[in-house]
């Protein structure tokens, strides 16, 4: 069995996402670096404070 | 009399520039669907036909390798079911896979494994890959038609 962190996983996912979307919405190269770069830290720190946030109502 | 013949000639001409025009535009507009299709069938292939080598690559490996964790990871691919409505969305996200849900079919691949702790993100992979492919086979339709380079 791999990938068993959540994390990994999730940064795995994130990464492939960006990649795929930074080359279908933006046209020039550069562009495309920065638009993925700024997409996966959005994403990962996101989730990251999204699953601290869902602490708070742990039952 | 040379007056009419002239002008049915222009009729003519026009009629055939006209139908020439159509045809222009139904062979474009076959021509994008047929690259949606082909990008839809198989992640990168309507960059393929359109000669975007680079990005058909970066395609076909970035979705592949998510489908390819997602079974690996014992992830689920739904077929249409009504009993929980939620699963068809998920039928509609998987569908986005093309080949590899026809063949999910036919070899009895992503059954889910629910015993696995991956199941969630394997599932998740393969519902995410499959939405990705859909951008992708419409960024191929757009290109196709000329609206994007």
């Amino acid at each position: 069995m791999i990938l068993k962190s959540h994390l990994l996983s999730m940064i795995i996912y994130a990464f492939f996402v960006c990649v795929v979307l930074a080359l279908i919405r933006r046209e020039k190269r550069g562009n495309q670096i920065k638009y993925a770069l700024s997409l996966f830290l959005f994403m990962v720190a996101g989730a990251l404070l999204f699953g601290w946030f869902m602490y708070l109502f742990v039952l | 009399m040379q007056r009419g013949g002239g002008s049915r000639l222009y009729l003519a001409l026009i009629c055939k520039l006209y139908s020439f025009i159509m045809f222009l535009q139904q062979k474009m507009k076959s021509k994008s669907i047929i690259c949606f299709l082909l990008g839809w069938l198989i992640p990168g292939l309507g960059h393929l036909s359109l000669k975007k080598f680079w990005r058909a690559g970066i395609f076909f490996v970035s979705i592949s390798a998510m489908t390819a964790l997602g079974l690996i990871m014992g992830g689920k691919i739904y077929s249409f079911q009504t009993e929980n409505p939620l699963t068809i969305l998920a039928f509609f996200s998987d569908i986005g896979n093309g080949l590899l849900y026809i063949l999910s079919k036919v070899l009895s691949l992503g059954m889910g494994e629910l015993k696995k702790s991956t199941f969630e993100f394997g599932t998740a992979y393969l519902a995410g890959a499959g939405l990705l492919n859909y951008l992708i086979a419409l960024d191929a339709f757009d290109i196709a038609a000329g609206k994007k380079k």
